[in-house]
């Protein structure tokens, strides 16, 4: 699809998934566009699981082999797939299109300014409650399409997984409904490598 | 580190990922036109990463490559001996003897190793999240398990024809001898044939990886005392030429349009 055909699907209220890896994702894409991880193995299993079926995807992924492969992929398990960029996210910008960004902390400077943010843990519950970082609030990667609308908070919101996949795929989802949320570099195996706290237990849920 | 052996068994050739999980980037190392790019592509994808770099070892004469496609799609790097400098037809990131190419915390250092052809180089891998001591070395067509890559094949062009089939019969043997064999008996080795692959002598082995310590010690091209006992061996061993070799070899050039052999 063209960058004109896209901006019109978008009108119509069309989601651009985005396929590209979390932090180049995070550098630039088209706004309002679903972070998601390609793989050909669990692509339609994980989409099922994370996004809704009654709305019309445009997908994005470079180099273009990858896009036609994952819009057959979505298209067999039964989303509706307009078609994908052509070109990429360069010939979108060179038209003038409007680009968005996510903002990315490391671990340590999340560490540092840990009273700044609120730190949205996106993993599942059994991962929450082996251990997470202090003050985290358990926010399941399944769940965010239906509730990122529900939170809230007064400070920029930390999103946080095991490595950056799903954390991207929330931090997306949160700026759809307009919260301001950043992506926490390498997430919990980047915070344990640095040896930094967890705390264990009840999780605290939204 | 991601790590990755693609056999492509029609032709007993294998080419290789290597990937950083952290910097979520690879490289694919001599990618094969029968696979495509596509092919490489998808697999770097479903690893998470990203192809930022095409390497090859060699100009090769019994496949046709399709590494200078797949940079093209990747908008990424092609890098290759620099002795090919002059003689393909086409762009390409040089590089030399000791050069190192990063690719996030693993290190790809190019070891010089003329002999099958003049430009052929070979890549040891060094880990830093795992140690400092290398871990395993790409060896294309010099040398291979239970073989080594034969040095009489290159042909189609005057570039690469400056030597006579002697001369590089002995870079071969130097090469793999004093460059390859003197690394630490650990290191892995993965090549670039196997098994019945034309480019190497009848005693390849179908196994496409082993260690510098088992070629050493095992390897019956390498057990002569001479650079010309090591020919003449070579040459009893050899199989017959690769079929098309000097119209693949062409392509590989580009001094031939493209084209997909099958």
């Amino acid at each position: 699809m063209t960058p004109r055909e896209i901006a019109e699907a978008l009108e119509r209220r069309a989601v651009v998934l985005d396929l590209r890896q979390p932090r180049i994702f995070a550098a630039g894409h088209v706004p309002g566009a679903v972070s998601l991880q390609f793989n050909r193995a669990d692509l339609a299993e994980r989409s099922e699981m994370v996004l809704p079926k009654d709305v019309e995807y445009v997908v994005h992924a470079e180099p273009e082999p990858i896009a036609l492969v994952a819009a057959q992929i979505l298209r067999q398990a039964g989303f509706e797939v307009a078609g994908h960029m052509a070109g990429g996210l360069r010939t979108w910008e060179l038209e003038g299109r409007p680009v968005e960004r996510l903002l990315v902390v490391d671990v340590s400077e999340l560490r540092a300014n840990l009273d700044r943010y609120q730190v949205v843990d996106a993993r599942e519950g059994y991962e929450y409650r082996h251990g997470h970082i202090a003050g985290a609030i358990l926010f399941p990667s399944r769940e965010a399409w239906m509730r990122a609308a529900a939170l809230s908070s007064r400070r920029p919101l930390a999103v946080v997984c095991g490595d950056q996949v799903r954390s991207s795929l929330v931090a997306s989802l949160l700026l759809r409904v307009g919260r301001e949320a950043v992506l926490v570099a390498g997430g919990m195996s980047a915070w344990l490598e640095r040896g930094y706290p967890l705390e264990k237990g009840v999780p605290l849920r939204v | 580190m991601n790590f990755k052996q693609f056999r492509y068994e029609p032709l007993a050739q294998a080419s290789y990922l290597l990937g950083c999980a952290r910097a979520k980037e690879a490289f694919i190392v001599d990618p094969i036109a029968n696979l495509g790019p596509d092919f490489y592509v998808l697999e770097a994808a479903d690893l998470g990463l990203a192809v930022t770099g095409v390497l090859e070892t060699h100009v090769h004469a019994d496949y046709v490559s399709c590494a200078r496609a797949l940079a093209e799609m990747c908008g990424c790097p092609h890098y290759l001996g620099q002795a090919a400098a002059g003689v393909v037809r086409y762009d390409f990131t040089p590089v030399a003897d000791s050069q190192v190419l990063q690719l996030g915390q693993v290190a790809v250092r190019v070891i010089a190793t003329p002999g099958h052809t003049p430009e052929h180089v070979s890549y040891l891998i060094t880990d830093a999240a795992r140690g400092t001591d290398p871990w395993y070395l790409l060896t294309g067509d010099s040398l291979l398990v239970g073989d080594v890559g034969r040095p009489d094949l290159a042909v189609d062009d005057s570039g690469l024809a400056i030597m006579d089939e002697a001369l590089r019969a002995e870079a071969q043997w130097r090469s793999i001898r004093e460059k390859l064999l003197t690394l630490p008996d650990h290191v892995e080795v993965y090549p670039g044939h196997y098994g019945g692959s034309t480019c190497g002598g009848v005693n390849m082995s179908g196994k496409a990886s082993s260690t510098i310590w088992f070629e050493k010690h095992h390897n019956r091209a390498l057990a002569g005392e001479s650079a010309q006992a090591f020919a003449t061996f070579v040459r009893k061993t050899a199989k017959p030429f690769p079929e098309q070799y000097t119209r693949i070899k062409s392509i590989n050039l580009g001094l031939r349009e493209a084209e997909r052999i099958r």
